[in-house]
């Protein structure tokens, strides 16, 4: 059984694929020079550029850090094109101007773009490197006065909102790579929801890495104002390429009293071969801030791409009542490393903050949990539930928690639980007394294990979820 | 980095500095073992909040503390050693400040274990002692573990034949009398196969000033054999007990340890525990901490083979404005299967002042495994409370209740009716809040 098993989980990256468009590629390396010409090239206000440059500075004087329990080769910072942008006619009002080509690319992708507008209402701000390309729903949106577009337009239209919450959440010199990112981000979402608005659709957005050799390094900002509401999607593809890419994304977001964010995502990158060549290095840094009284910041990801993953969604709990919460699936299989969890910073009183996170390793992979519940001497009344289970697939894989808990008053409960467990023989055999292959059972015991993240998750993308655990790791059983 | 944080760069130098005062051995292997701590001591440093051992332990109060080796010995009385003793031991080793006090000690040679200081160990067979003195606690990368091997000296040693069994407990006491002196109490137990002992290593202070304490424990269990191992910490109020603790066990051994911190200003006990195949063992412990004590547990069990079983369960109670830690991980290594391992850490907090961090850590390359760790920060149940006090108890006393079965539930697992008895009286004056 084994051996089809293996097959099915060896199964190459479907999604491997270079499309050839033209890219504006900036030469390789970073220096003060390299920023101004992104600035410049952009059009950016002169605040930003400090910003830009400030973040520069503290990097350079920031080190790599090495804490995560992931391995990879040192990094040359100078090898890396800092901007790449599609040679398109920016500014497209229908998806019928669309490059055709990229437009393919999508399909390919399985996200047919018009179908999505038509059956699920989902306005999708599409980013091909680092330029917004499309945004759609943008009319249907601003009626209710909700701004969502690219980083670069909202540098440009609305640089009040931009300047007031850009670096609030994350500061440049948070940590290393958020010093990066902060330097020389190209390019990202920007969404505002006013006072009051809950907004009608979920708001997504599909990123994809395409020009080899170019990092991405995107910068996503959303800020819900008092008593709104959103949900976003973000979802990842890229196409498979033999040397390492680097992703150090910042994702900031900010509720205000009675706020509500809920973030999606769902990440899919090129994890490299069986071997472990190749991949994307995925480096992220997201926050959210409940800011206001009764906020709620949600993260929910699902994590199968990437040949390293290290990114710990947090949340920063501020207001009195706010309430975080993080669901997590991170899927490891071949030589992939996760190195992921989250952080629950409880500071307002009578905070609340959730914590689901479920491991899978198979193959020879490495998947860590890292989280910390940190109870502020103010946070009288904080609430934290903790939960972290790992599944081992194959005697080569190893699944790593570290729990970080720190209470720092006695009005406060903390629980932490956490266990390992594998696909028995009897499991699968109890499935096969039933007329269930070990492929769909192994499929449905998956999705059993995952299933307390994957009802957070929106609809489409819960689909999209179950299919792509199921296709990454089916058959590794056995 | 500021000075405030860090332990100065001459502060080894100073605890090394009365050194040439421990005479050399015979022995050239015990010389060569001596001499490799002190030069691991030249090139290790103090650890500080930046390492990640040491990440919520501060240790940097030691920068205004000094310390020397004993210089002089205090002739200590019978009858105030007396008040430590242990009714059920038939055999008790003590040391005074570290140093070896055989006119306090009582050694009965009937029961067929040998428990002697290391001196006459050595004259006894030195060669087993070879393969087994400072091969199992790590110094090479452990500084107050290559302290206490530079100082190597006395120590005790309790060594059980194979398939003896002896009921009568052995009791290892450590006392500290005076001010200023670092103490280096070292202790190694080997168990036959086939055997069972039960040892207390006992930390006790006659004195209420600073000192500092540096332990350092090995146990070696060979096939089949079984350690009852009761670890006692009540040190001065001011005093600093940094203990490393290293327990391998081989195929079938049997580990159950109990660890009891009530004293010392800041303590840190570092425990690695190796398992073979079919092993077991249960390390439990409790913090009973108040006022600005710091009580540190980092305890490591690796599962290196399968088939091994492990149970843990940590418990801290903290009042005051103290600070309690645990780091316990569990590692399961590849291939080893079948692994069975429980762990959780309870922490209670008695006052908003009081502030734990508690780490339980998996690591494991093995997929037929069950692990599950667990960890609880907390306030006692309201509706415990409530339920004693519909019961007729003020709420005072049934908090006190409930506090004191909240750490009871350690000291109940100790196998020595006095020493529980009497750690459980502490456990009670300690959790007793007067109404």
């Amino acid at each position: 059984m084994s051996a089809t098993l293996q097959n099915l989980v060896n199964q190459p990256y479907k999604h491997g694929f270079v499309t050839s468009i033209e890219s504006d590629v900036a030469p390789k390396g970073l220096n003060a020079d390299t920023i101004r010409m992104i600035s410049a090239k952009k059009k950016e206000p002169e605040w930003l550029l400090e910003f830009r440059l400030k973040s520069y500075e503290a990097w350079l004087k920031m080190e790599e850090p090495t804490w995560p329990n992931v391995h990879y080769p040192k990094i040359d910072f100078q090898e890396i094109s800092y901007y790449s942008a599609p040679k398109q006619k920016p500014k497209l009002k229908s998806m019928d101007e669309v490059d055709p080509e990229l437009l393919r690319t999508f399909e390919k992708l399985g996200v047919p773009l018009h179908e999505r507008m038509a059956l699920a209402g989902v306005a999708v701000d599409v980013i091909f490197d680092s330029v917004s390309v499309a945004t759609t729903y943008k009319d249907k949106l601003a009626e209710v006065g909700i701004i969502f577009c690219s980083m670069s337009e909202a540098v440009q239209d609305h640089p009040e909102l931009v300047q007031k919450y850009l670096g609030t959440v994350i500061p440049s010199t948070d940590n290393f790579y958020a010093a990066l990112n902060s330097a020389v981000f190209t390019d990202g979402s920007f969404c505002y929801i006013p006072k009051g608005v809950k907004c009608p659709m979920d708001l997504s957005t599909y990123f994809r890495i395409n020009t080899e050799e170019s990092g991405q390094f995107e910068r996503t900002l959303i800020v819900a104002e008092e008593g709104a509401s959103v949900s976003y999607l973000e979802g990842c593809t890229a196409p498979a390429f033999s040397s390492n890419q680097l992703h150090a994304a910042v994702v900031e977001l900010v509720a205000l009293d009675n706020a509500d964010i809920k973030y999606s995502t769902v990440q899919n990158w090129y994890a490299g071969d069986e071997k472990g060549v190749g991949g994307i290095y995925n480096f992220v840094t997201k926050r959210g801030l409940a800011k206001g009284v009764n906020s709620r910041i949600s993260w929910t990801q699902v994590e199968t791409g990437s040949a390293i993953t290290w990114k710990y969604p947090s949340c920063v709990l501020l207001g009195d009542n706010s309430v975080g919460e993080f669901y997590s699936v991170a899927v490891t299989n071949h030589y992939q490393q996760a190195d992921t969890g989250t952080k629950m910073i409880h500071i307002g009183k009578n905070t609340r903050s959730t914590i689901v996170s479920k491991g899978i390793s198979a193959g020879h992979s490495n998947n860590s949990y890292r989280g910390l519940v940190k109870v502020a001497p103010s946070a009288t009344g904080a609430r934290n539930y903790s939960q972290c289970d790992s599944m081992l697939v194959g005697h080569h894989s190893g699944a790593h928690t570290f729990p970080y808990i720190q209470v720092a008053n006695n009005c406060s409960q903390v629980e932490h639980e956490a266990s390992t467990s594998k696909i028995g023989e009897d499991q699968l055999f109890y499935f096969a007394q039933r007329g269930i292959d070990a492929e769909a059972a192994v499929s449905m015991i998956i999705n059993g294990f995952c299933k307390d993240v994957f009802q957070q998750l929106p609809m489409e993308f819960a689909v999209e979820a179950t299919a792509l655990l199921s296709f990454k790791l089916e058959g590794s059983v056995g | 980095m500021s000075t405030s944080d860090t332990v100065n760069a001459g502060y080894l130098e100073s605890l090394l500095a009365g050194r040439p005062h421990v005479p050399a051995s015979p022995l050239a292997w015990l010389n060569t073992l001596r001499s490799e701590a002190v030069d691991r001591v030249g090139v290790l440093t103090v650890p500080t909040q930046r390492d990640e051992e040491w990440r919520f332990t501060d240790i940097s109060q030691l920068n205004r503390m000094s310390f020397h080796p004993v210089r002089t010995t205090v002739d200590l009385q019978a009858e105030e050693a007396g008040r430590f003793r242990i009714e059920e031991a038939a055999s008790r080793l003590v040391f005074v400040d570290g140093v070896y006090a055989p006119h306090l000690s009582i050694i009965d040679t009937d029961n067929g274990v040998s428990v002697v200081n290391l001196e006459a160990g050595l004259a006894a067979n030195a060669v087993a002692l070879e393969s087994c003195l400072g091969r199992y606690a790590e110094f090479r990368n452990e500084v107050f573990s290559a302290l206490n091997t530079a100082f190597l000296q006395d120590a005790a040693l309790v060594v059980v034949p194979q398939d003896v069994s002896v009921s009568a407990p052995v009791h290892l006491l450590f006392i500290a009398t005076q001010k200023d002196v670092a103490s280096y109490p070292r202790c190694l137990l080997l168990a036959g196969s086939g055997s069972v002992v039960t040892v207390i290593e006992d930390y006790v202070s006659l004195q209420e000033d600073a000192y500092f304490t540096n332990a350092v424990t090995e146990i070696v269990l060979a096939e089949n054999a079984r350690v009852n191992h009761i670890r006692v910490q009540r040190e001065g109020m001011k005093a600093v007990h940094i203990a490393n603790g290293a327990v391998s066990l081989a195929r079938a051994s049997n580990y159950q340890s109990v660890s009891v911190a009530f004293g010392a200003r800041i303590s840190r006990y570092n425990l690695n525990v190796r398992l073979a195949e079919e092993a077991e063992c249960a390390v439990d412990g409790l913090a009973l901490i108040a006022g600005r004590q710091l009580a540190d547990t980092h305890t490591c069990i690796d599962h290196a083979k399968p088939h091994a079983m492990s149970h843990q369960l940590h418990k801290c109670i903290v009042g005051g404005g103290a600070h309690a830690v645990f780091n316990g991980k569990i590692m399961v290594r590849q291939g080893a299967q079948r692994t069975d391992s429980r762990q959780s850490s309870r922490n209670l907090l008695l006052t908003n002042k009081a502030h734990v961090d508690t780490k339980p850590q998996l690591e494991i390359f093995a997929d037929d495994v069950k692990c599950t760790h667990g960890a609880t920060i907390g306030q006692l149940d309201s509706e415990e409370v409530f339920y004693l006090q519909s019961r007729g108890l003020s709420e005072t006393v049934a908090r006190n209740m409930l506090t004191y079965a909240f750490g009871a539930e350690i000291i109940e697992r100790i196998p020595v009716p006095s020493l529980k008895s009497l750690l459980e009286q502490t456990v009670l004056d300690q959790t007793t809040v007067q109404p």
